[in-house]
């Protein structure tokens, strides 16, 4: 709220009156940004021009099958056969399900862990912050691997224990096996988001909390009426983080692949985009690329005006 | 909120994502326009390429996953001071290598040699990758060494040749001869007997044996001992036929052990989950590759001495039919500058018997010639086996295994189309025979994406 009051000020203010020095000093600001905008142009925005680029053209061949192979201009012909695509439109609506459920439940967890840790005593509060991020500091195929041992219905003690208790579920069959993905992401993840969360409630002023204290709020009602709606902007950003890793989800169901026969070639749409990338469909695993990033880029800034609408309202 | 220029989840898979952009980026230096085809015996080729040793020392690079090889070149190096040969030792082709390959090609700056498996050649020709080394001294001489059909698979149905046959993955029945003993049965001769047994030690609470999702090409290996023909390549536009009558009487039989709970369905090929049941008796046979013996050997350690070798249950009594799993060749890539000597390497490599021993001790390769055969090595009674000569059971299968089989100039992803469909019939969300329809015509249109004429 704040924030966008002050930015709008700056917005109303106007520019500057320039004046040689301030021309000057323009140019200074240039030589300091310039280190990250070459390697950021090379690496980032050249690849992704170049991917539309490719997704516009399709393969022709002369001279037999052995022939001679040329690239010809198609317009939009790949991406309307990314949208005809069954795998393609099985993918999305996977992660879309996938994120609905596991992010609106990974971050609930972050909010809690943070609240507890916030009005906790400060020594186990160093213990906790530290012990809730390792998974995160955990390599993703590691983790996933250690997870696929104690999803594993052979080797895995865990799954042995159940199997005594009573029944053990599959968690690498068809029906689970998604949502033992997203067991890993969120233990990954959790601690990372709630880190941010905490450190916005670190952040927040001490006179609010005396004020709720003499007007009779107890530690509850502090939680819900000030810490919540004040930390908001940081579960904003950890929402968007979290939207953006859901359509990119990768490395999991690799990983998982090698162990459950469930795991299709195009499970998520970013393997799909791998899959057909590595049989030398460039075209059409460019045209999937930049669809899934229209996806993200849509889905994360719809996200992001809508939390803005309502925090206008 | 200073914690915001952590790269976040989000940050770290776009990361990903951008992986791939660079792998699409790489492929731009000839995407516009034909590329050279510098002799890669594209289409028909009129006269063998010609193939002049070059003057002078020459260093060739060779991209290769067998382990060990780099002391059989050392050998090779020792001997040869005027073509050095350099080994890169890569993952496996289709763990990224066959990728990094490709993406090489395209950007000019591919190795001279590279070990690819006879279901990728025809892709890597299709990519102007390969060299035609007919022309070349000694290469047409060595087609006696080698069994006929692998010569047959490094021809693709023309005249050229396009690489040296290394090793090869003949196929036989891996089982447990403790478990059959006990059940009082003998090793099936027929896949009907096959089918039986599984009933036999299902009741002894053993699965016969577990169907792979990721492993389309031992699937591919089946049909191959079925007499499929799912390719032919011989033409100017491909034919696909992946769900003919031979591949479907494949898929019905497995299919219907499937509906009857007689394999493992939840066992993924290679995983530790399988080693574990084969170890603790859970499944009983694996019909698989020569290579495979030590897949068994070295992963399921305590079933010691209870495994057997038989030959592959066949479809009609008394047939002699085998498939073939795997096996690699060396094949030297397009834009070598120096074939005849890479041609002369990939001879020696494959043909000489100290070459061919070290590459059976140090990476397990079951050798392609037919000299390797013969090798101390290969000829012995294997400890793990039980002292059985297993070898034996795989020189006969060599010998089976049919000339006139063709692989497609997409197998990456004819295989993947098949493992998608072995999900659906795993999970009894679809049938084999159902996953074979759609490989079918999802090979098509991924041909035609490439600009292939098929049907």
């Amino acid at each position: 709220m704040t924030a966008t009051n002050t930015a709008a000020q700056q917005l109303t203010a106007g520019p500057e009156p320039t004046t040689p020095r301030t021309r000057r000093r323009n140019r200074t600001w240039l030589a300091f940004v310039l280190p990250f905008l070459v390697p950021f142009t090379l690496f980032y925005v050249v690849p992704i021009v170049y991917a539309i680029w490719q997704s516009l053209f399709k393969t022709q061949r002369t001279g037999g099958l052995f022939g001679e192979s040329h690239q010809v201009f198609a317009g939009l012909e790949q991406y309307a056969n990314v949208l005809g695509d069954d795998t393609f439109r099985q993918g999305v609506l996977r992660v879309l399900l996938f994120g609905v459920v596991q992010v609106p439940a990974m971050l609930l967890l972050a909010l809690l862990i943070a609240l507890v840790l916030d009005s906790a005593v400060a020594r186990l509060r160093r213990f906790f912050r530290i012990a809730f991020f390792v998974p995160y500091g955990i390599p993703g195929v590691i983790a996933a691997l250690m997870w696929a041992f104690l999803y594993s219905p052979q080797l895995s003690p865990v799954v042995d224990l159940l199997n005594k208790v009573g029944t053990a579920p599959d968690f690498l069959g068809a029906n689970l096996i998604l949502w033992s993905i997203a067991n890993v992401v969120t233990w990954t993840y959790t601690g990372y988001n709630m880190l941010i969360i905490f450190s916005a409630l670190q952040a927040l002023p001490q006179e609010v909390y005396e004020a709720a204290r003499v007007d009779g709020a107890g530690a509850l009602r502090t939680a819900w009426s000030i810490k919540i709606p004040m930390v908001r902007p940081a579960l904003v950003l950890t929402a968007v983080f979290s939207i953006i890793g859901t359509l990119q989800l990768f490395t999991e169901p690799v990983v998982f692949q090698a162990i459950s026969t469930n795991v299709t070639s195009g499970y998520t749409p970013n393997m799909q985009a791998y899959a057909v990338a590595a049989a030398n469909n460039y075209p059409f695993s460019a045209a999937l690329s930049v669809m899934l990033a229209l996806a993200t880029f849509i889905l994360s800034f719809g996200f992001l005006r809508l939390t803005q609408r309502r925090a206008a309202a | 909120m200073k914690s915001t220029d952590r790269p976040g989840r989000g940050r770290q898979r776009a990361v990903a994502l951008l992986l791939a952009l660079p792998l699409v980026a790489t492929a731009a230096c000839s995407s516009s326009g034909s590329e050279s085809s510098s002799g890669s015996g594209g289409g028909s080729t009129a006269a063998a390429s010609s193939c002049k040793p070059a003057s002078g020392k020459v260093t060739l690079q060779f991209w290769t996953w067998v382990p060990g090889m780099q002391q059989v070149v050392d050998k090779w190096n020792a001997a040869n001071p005027d073509i050095q040969v350099q080994v890169k030792e890569t993952p496996a082709g289709n763990a990224g290598t066959y990728q990094n390959m490709f993406n090489a090609l395209k950007a000019n700056t591919a190795p001279d040699l590279g070990q690819v498996e006879y279901d990728s050649l025809a892709s890597f020709r299709l990519q102007k990758g390969l060299k035609d080394i007919s022309g070349c001294a000694g290469v047409n001489d060595a087609k006696a060494q080698f069994p006929d059909w692998t010569w047959s698979q490094v021809q693709m149905g023309g005249p050229g040749v396009y690489a040296i046959p290394q090793d090869i993955g003949p196929m036989a029945l891996f089982y447990r001869k403790d478990i059959f003993d006990k059940a009082g049965l003998k090793p099936p001769a027929t896949w009907d007997e096959y089918a039986k047994d599984a009933q036999v030690l299902k009741a002894r609470g053993v699965y016969i044996t577990h169907f792979p999702q990721q492993d389309a090409n031992w699937f591919d290996g089946l049909l191959w001992q079925s007499g499929a023909k799912i390719f032919d390549i011989s033409g100017s536009s491909v034919k696909v036929s992946l769900d003919g009558s031979d591949s479907t009487k494949v898929a019905d039989y497995w299919q219907k052990l499937i509906d009857n709970k007689l394999v493992a369905t939840n066992l993924q090929g290679f995983s530790p989950d399988l080693y574990k049941a084969w170890d603790t008796g859970k499944v009983a046979t694996w019909v698989s590759a020569a290579w495979g013996y030590s897949t068994i050997r070295d992963n399921a350690k305590s079933s010691a001495g209870k495994w057997a070798v038989a030959p592959m249950p066949q479809w009609q009594a008394g047939d002699n039919a085998a498939g073939n799993w795997g096996g690699s060749t060396t094949a030297v890539f397009g834009q070598s500058q120096h074939p005849a000597e890479a041609a002369k390497f990939a001879l020696w490599l494959n043909t000489n018997p100290e070459a061919l021993t070290l590459e059976n001790s140090l990476g397990g390769l079951y050798p392609a010639a037919k000299a390797g055969a013969d090798l101390p090595a290969l000829t012995k009674g294997v400890p793990f086996y039980g002292g059985q000569k297993v070898f034996d059971v795989f020189k006969q299968a060599s010998s089976q295994v049919d000339t006139n089989f063709q692989w497609g100039p997409v197998m990456t992803d004819t295989n993947r189309f098949l493992s998608d469909g072995f999900t659906k019939a795993l999970n009894g969300q679809g049938t084999l025979g159902e996953a074979l329809k759609s490989a079918q015509t999802q090979t098509v249109s991924s041909l035609k994406s490439q600009g292939i004429s098929a049907g």
